[in-house]
């Protein structure tokens, strides 16, 4: 019982290979580039919607926050099909492995960081003191702000794992449960709705693409405008 | 070039392969045409209108078709059945969690594309419409202004051989101006004269009239004059 439960989360390898770089590689299939003017249903749905994101989170920064719209398009179309494709049965997610995201995590994070540094040195320093504190707290805060400026590419990569990984686990054991309570009950029927419901809810993990890139987005609009 | 050395040699040695067809670098057999330069661009082959007939939105339609000669309508239900069966038997599928956890989400799958397919579906047709229509009013804007252009230049082509009109207008205005003046400047040496004229004519019948009149005032007076005192005591008595 206990190695089934994480079976799933072991990564898959055919014969010894691990297979997961076609697995990392494979949502890209789902992206098609139109070859034509008129591009068919699903490339337009899918133009319709890069285009709506991109909109929606490239308003707010300036030309050079502009510059990592590709970036962050990128990230959050590949950790939304990733999640969602983990849901559909027998698949690997490979967003649930915590070596993976924190290689996400940690290299964006930086890259903001020595962006801040470089460009506006001054106004990155200023960040670590919110303004109108009292004096007294001022070595308290700093060290405060210190510790949770170097928590968050941890945090953003331990948020999404965290959540990826406890929806599946949620699913199997619940639809264990289910299985299990068949011969015994039809309190079967209300666990399948619960696992129905926990479904949509784990649908949420796009939901998670949004905290992941806001919470990018935000640090990086911080360090360049403010 | 060697390869079609070699053919021509192959033909000649062999005649039965001189029947082959033509055998051009890329063709094999005749049927099988392997890529000898890089695809056309332009213009691309049109797309079909519908995809391929599937049925239960997974299975082509032409394994129904290819089952039905020997198996008839049921053959491939019977077939599906009893692979299903045949998995579930002999384990070689095992129901796990997982299976219960593929139901609902392929459920709610399907719920959710019969449900909102067609609506998505028309959105994405709506998508394309607009861009198609985007285009469409940037070609009509364009005929639009290039034809109203042509209107225009007609207009003013028509306008320049009417051109003289105007000229006409104008000449014809400076005419009756000129005319006007000249009148006028006639009217003026005509009053003009006559006021020279009348004076004379004034003065002569003032003259005429001084005289008649100093002529009675003269002749008044010599009558009076002539009139003796007798002639007068004479007119009273007889009245």
């Amino acid at each position: 019982m206990n190695e089934n439960l994480f079976a799933p989360f072991i990564c898959p390898t055919i014969m010894g290979i691990s297979t997961l770089p076609i697995i990392m590689i494979f949502p890209c299939l789902i992206f098609t580039t139109p070859k034509r003017w008129l591009p068919n249903r699903i490339q337009m749905l899918q133009i319709w919607l890069i285009r709506l994101i991109t909109k929606q989170m490239m308003t707010m920064h300036n030309n050079l926050g502009r510059t990592w719209a590709l970036m962050l398009m990128t990230l959050i179309l590949f950790i939304a099909t990733t999640n969602l494709l983990g849901l559909l049965p027998y698949s690997f997610t490979p967003t649930t492995q915590l070596s993976m995201n924190i290689s996400m995590a940690i290299p964006l994070w930086m890259a903001t960081v020595l962006l801040g540094f470089r460009n506006k040195p001054k106004t990155s320093l200023a960040h670590f003191l919110p303004q109108g504190t009292p004096t007294l707290l001022i070595p308290m805060l700093i060290i405060i702000e210190t510790i949770s400026l170097f928590i968050q590419p941890l945090a953003l990569a331990v948020r999404l794992t965290a959540n990826i990984t406890a929806g599946h686990l949620l699913i199997h054991l619940i639809s264990s449960a289910a299985l299990a309570l068949v011969s015994i009950n039809i309190v079967l029927s209300s666990v399948t709705l619960i696992v129905l419901f926990l479904l949509t809810i784990l649908e949420l993990a796009v939901a998670m693409i949004q905290a992941y890139v806001f919470t990018l987005l935000v640090s990086l609009y911080l360090h360049n405008n403010t | 070039m060697l390869s079609r050395l070699a053919l021509h040699a192959a033909g000649a040695l062999a005649p039965a392969l001189k029947n082959a067809a033509p055998l051009a670098p890329g063709v094999l057999q005749a049927s099988r045409i392997f890529h000898t330069a890089s695809p056309h661009l332009a213009p691309l082959p049109p797309l079909p209108e519908h995809g391929g007939k599937i049925r239960h939105g997974l299975i082509p339609e032409e394994f129904f078709g290819f089952m039905y000669p020997k198996t008839g309508v049921t053959g491939p239900y019977v077939l599906g059945t009893g692979l299903i069966l045949y998995l579930l038997s002999k384990e070689i599928y095992v129901i796990t969690a997982d299976t219960v956890a593929a139901m609902t989400t392929l459920g709610l799958f399907i719920y959710v594309v019969k449900k909102y397919g067609p609506s998505i579906a028309s959105f994405a047709d709506k998508l394309r419409e607009d861009q198609l229509g985007q285009a469409e009013g940037l070609k009509q804007a364009s005929l639009k202004g290039i034809s109203d252009a042509i209107e225009l230049e007609k207009k003013q082509q028509a306008l320049v051989a009417k051109r003289h009109y105007l000229f006409d207008v104008q000449r014809n205005n400076i005419a009756m101006t000129l005319e006007v003046f000249y009148r006028e400047r006639l009217h003026k040496v005509y009053t003009e004269v006559k006021n020279r004229l009348d004076y004379h004519i004034a003065k002569q019948n003032m003259m005429r009239r001084k005289e008649q009149e100093h002529m009675i005032s003269w002749v008044e007076n010599h009558v009076m004059k002539s009139i003796s005192a007798q002639e007068v005591s004479h007119f009273w008595h007889v009245w």
